[in-house]
């Protein structure tokens, strides 16, 4: 069975780590479902979130520890579903066209959660916050418009460890907190 | 002397400019860094370097060579016999992806190396502007690190980083491509070099952790039929002295990997040969009876242990190894100790008990009996009428006195070298394992000699690897450098028409060479030789190869179709193992 694997990774910010780290996926023929890069707490230090789908945990850390050799790499982390905290962000532009069925602000916001971000003459744009699934559902849900766009961005996700994981980069880090 | 200055290119005139070059810069780096020789080719990209490199010729001794090829195998077996980084200096494009065989050799190889490559402009970059080539993309999959430089203040520290990522934990090839921009710019603040000591990012562990050697050393000491791969980890920590430490310690029979070779005394009592698909009989097929298996520095690679699902299932497995994504990668641990072989024998050895296991041990010997009856004496004593490639090695082993440093190309000859070469010195031999680059010898082993001219260097050589790099017998040449070189020539692609014979019906796919006249090729360069082809000649003819002073190829006519036996089929299991 597939099982989502949410991997961490916490570098140094170096042009073309993204390149080294993904070569390490490609060689071992492992679709990235989604990345996301960002900055972190640290200042110089920038934070991978890849999720990946597979049937083998064993594998998962062989991989993990394959991108903890990267030079530039501080520290990997493999985490399951239920050991973080996660979402996704998704942007959907609806068409409203004279005529047409209005678009129902008031269940968008109260039953789905979801906001209007944007009207523009003959559309709007909705934000919804979520799971991979909540945001799947949504979608399924607007589908009465015309959708003109759709657009979802990688996981982010935090541990449910009480500190943060910066703690367990080298002790020696001097990186200021921003 | 050829030296051209314009107005643009006159950055390197000392009296023009406050502050270093960065083509400058890289000398000195490479000066204050301890390094002494590079292997390297000029170009339009590293000009400025080159110009550079004019006024350290007295501090850098610089190698021409005939091919980037050849720079960086050159630069390998340097870097093998030396155990610090081989250098080469090469330029962009086409120079540079010519270095992409020796990095991907020695990634896999775990040889440390620093690969100056050139680079167009810096506002050339990405425009597909001549000589351009993406070498940080290219060389990312087969580097430990690599970096562009852009801004010539940079490049002492990436040079010390370079130097330190290349050499510590690990070994591997390093790449650093160096834009023309900050080849020629001036630093804009003066020139200080300072080594690195510490990564922030890489933190390769040399001492393992305590409890980690006690867990090991309690599987050790429970261990009736134990048995230790040594890999190429125990030459690159030199720990030699601490495996032979152990081994009369433990009382534990120890078989060398193709890498790992001369890290034991060949006639050692306590060394069994070597595991593998040519490797010896019993320690192949006793992998699969011992109880404790404790590799070394060693990977266990494909080619070691074949089928893994029936490999050494029976036994549990002590994991010495300084690369923690090798542990678990290939064979599961049950005591793995990450740490650096030197260090870690050196915490195991007060732990262990003291053993003799004889009779364990005397199971080697049964084996071995069987081999040598089946196999070697066959090789060794042949009266047919051509001579074999086992016979050859066997004289050499004997009249250098297993003292040479031993450097093979890829295939048939490279497993019978390592079959009949009775190594009796440490660190001696040089050969391709990982990445089988057929091509590697003729470089590596002048490279091989440039670093330790005293000792004795001999290149063995199949036809068809020969001719991969031959053009660097115009680097020996004009080195003048001593190098000798054996061809054994059986007119084939020898392993691989094994194969077909073997695993192909005797389908002899485009494996038979039309040869060159190797001798006169060796004449055109300056190079004298002889060809032998009658066994009664053999013994004299490598006397005149070892008594030469000078470089000497000798090519040696073998029985066309010789095969390499013991056979572990590729992917099966060590106990299928064939003696015919």
């Amino acid at each position: 069975m597939l099982t989502n694997y949410t991997i961490s990774v916490f570098t140094t910010n170096t042009v073309g780590l993204l390149n080294r780290i993904t070569i390490i996926f490609t060689r071992r023929r492992v679709n990235i479902e989604s990345l996301t890069v960002s900055e972190t707490e640290r200042r110089g230090v920038s934070r991978f979130t890849i999720v990946i789908k597979h049937e083998n945990r064993e594998f998962v850390e062989k991989l993990v520890r394959q991108i903890r050799k990267v030079t530039d790499v501080l520290a990997v982390f493999g985490y399951l579903d239920d050991e973080i905290v996660f979402n996704e962000i998704a942007l959907f532009k609806i068409a409203t066209p004279l005529g047409g069925v209005p678009v129902d602000v008031k269940t968008i916001n109260l039953d789905w959660n979801a906001k209007i971000v944007h009207f523009g003459l003959d559309y709007v744009v909705v934000e919804k916050n979520g799971s991979e699934a909540d945001i799947q559902e949504f979608y399924t849900f607007l589908k009465k418009w015309e959708i003109l766009e759709y657009v979802k961005s990688g996981r982010v996700a935090v541990g449910k460890t009480e500190k943060g994981l910066v703690e367990f980069l080298p002790e020696e880090g001097i990186w200021e907190i921003v | 002397m050829g030296q051209t200055q314009t107005q643009t290119e006159a950055a390197n005139q000392p009296d023009q400019k406050k502050f270093l070059s960065g083509a400058q810069a890289i000398m000195q780096s490479l000066v204050e860094q301890g390094v002494d020789t590079i292997f390297g080719y000029p170009g339009g990209a590293i000009m400025p370097t080159y110009d550079a490199l004019y006024d350290y010729q007295d501090r850098l001794k610089h190698i021409l060579v005939r091919h980037e090829q050849g720079a960086g195998h050159a630069a390998q077996g340097y870097a093998r016999m030396l155990n610090k980084a081989g250098v080469c200096l090469v330029t962009s494009g086409p120079g540079a992806t010519n270095l992409i065989t020796p990095i991907a050799d020695a990634m896999l190889d775990s040889t440390p190396m620093v690969c100056i490559v050139g680079q167009v402009k810096a506002n050339l970059l990405g425009t597909d502007a001549f000589q351009e080539c993406d070498l940080i993309g290219i060389s990312m999959p087969v580097t430990k690190w690599n970096y562009q430089v852009v801004d010539a203040d940079e490049i002492p520290e990436i040079m010390a980083k370079a130097f330190y990522i290349a050499e510590t934990g690990r070994p591997g090839p390093v790449l650093i491509d160096i834009t023309r921009t900050a080849q020629t710019d001036l630093m804009t603040k003066p020139f200080e070099y300072i080594p690195c000591k510490s990564i922030i990012s890489y933190k390769p562990r040399v001492e393992p952790k305590a409890e980690h050697v006690e867990a090991a050393a309690k599987i050790i000491n429970g261990a009736k039929r134990p048995y230790i791969l040594a890999g190429h980890g125990i030459i690159i920590a030199g720990a030699e002295k601490e495996l032979n430490d152990f081994v009369d310690k433990t009382g534990i029979p120890v078989a060398t990997t193709l890498l790992g070779m001369s890290s034991m005394d060949a006639d050692h009592p306590l060394y069994v040969g070597w595991p593998g698909m040519h490797g010896n009989y019993g320690a192949n097929v006793l992998t699969n009876s011992c109880d404790v298996l404790i590799a070394i520095g060693m990977r266990f690679d494909d080619r070691i242990t074949g089928d893994l699902s029936t490999y050494a299932k029976q036994a549990k497995v002590v994991h010495i190894e300084i690369d923690p994504s090798e542990v678990d990668k290939n064979v599961k641990a049950d005591a793995p100790v990450v740490g650096d072989a030197k260090a870690a024998l050196r915490a195991l050895l007060p732990l262990v008990n003291k053993a003799n296991h004889s009779e364990w041990r005397a199971e080697f010997k049964k084996y071995d009996d069987e081999e040598y009856e089946k196999i070697t004496k066959k090789d060794l004593f042949h009266e047919g009428d051509k001579i074999k490639m086992g016979e050859a090695v066997n004289l050499l082993s004997v009249k250098t006195k297993g003292e040479a440093v031993v450097v093979t190309d890829v295939g048939q000859h490279q497993m019978i070298t390592n079959r009949y070469y009775r190594f009796k010195k440490r660190n001696s031999i040089v050969t391709s394992g990982g990445a089988g680059t057929m091509g590697f010898a003729l470089p590596a082993a002048f490279g091989a000699k440039v670093a330790v001219p005293e000792r004795e260097v001999v290149a063995v050589i199949g036809d068809g690897g020969f001719q991969m790099t031959l053009q660097e017998l115009g680097t020996i040449a004009q080195s003048g450098l001593p190098v000798k070189i054996i061809i054994l020539n059986n007119n084939f692609l020898g392993m691989v028409r094994q194969w077909q014979q073997l695993f192909f019906a005797n389908r002899y796919s485009f494996v038979e060479l039309q040869n060159p006249d190797f001798i006169t090729i060796a004449k055109g360069f300056g190079i004298a030789g002889h060809t032998v082809s009658d066994r009664a000649d053999l013994s004299n003819s490598l006397d005149t190869l070892l008594n030469s002073d000078k470089p000497y190829l000798l090519e040696i006519i073998c029985e066309k179709e010789e095969n390499v036996f013991p056979m572990v089929p590729a992917g099966g299991c060590v106990t299928s193992i064939r003696l015919e």
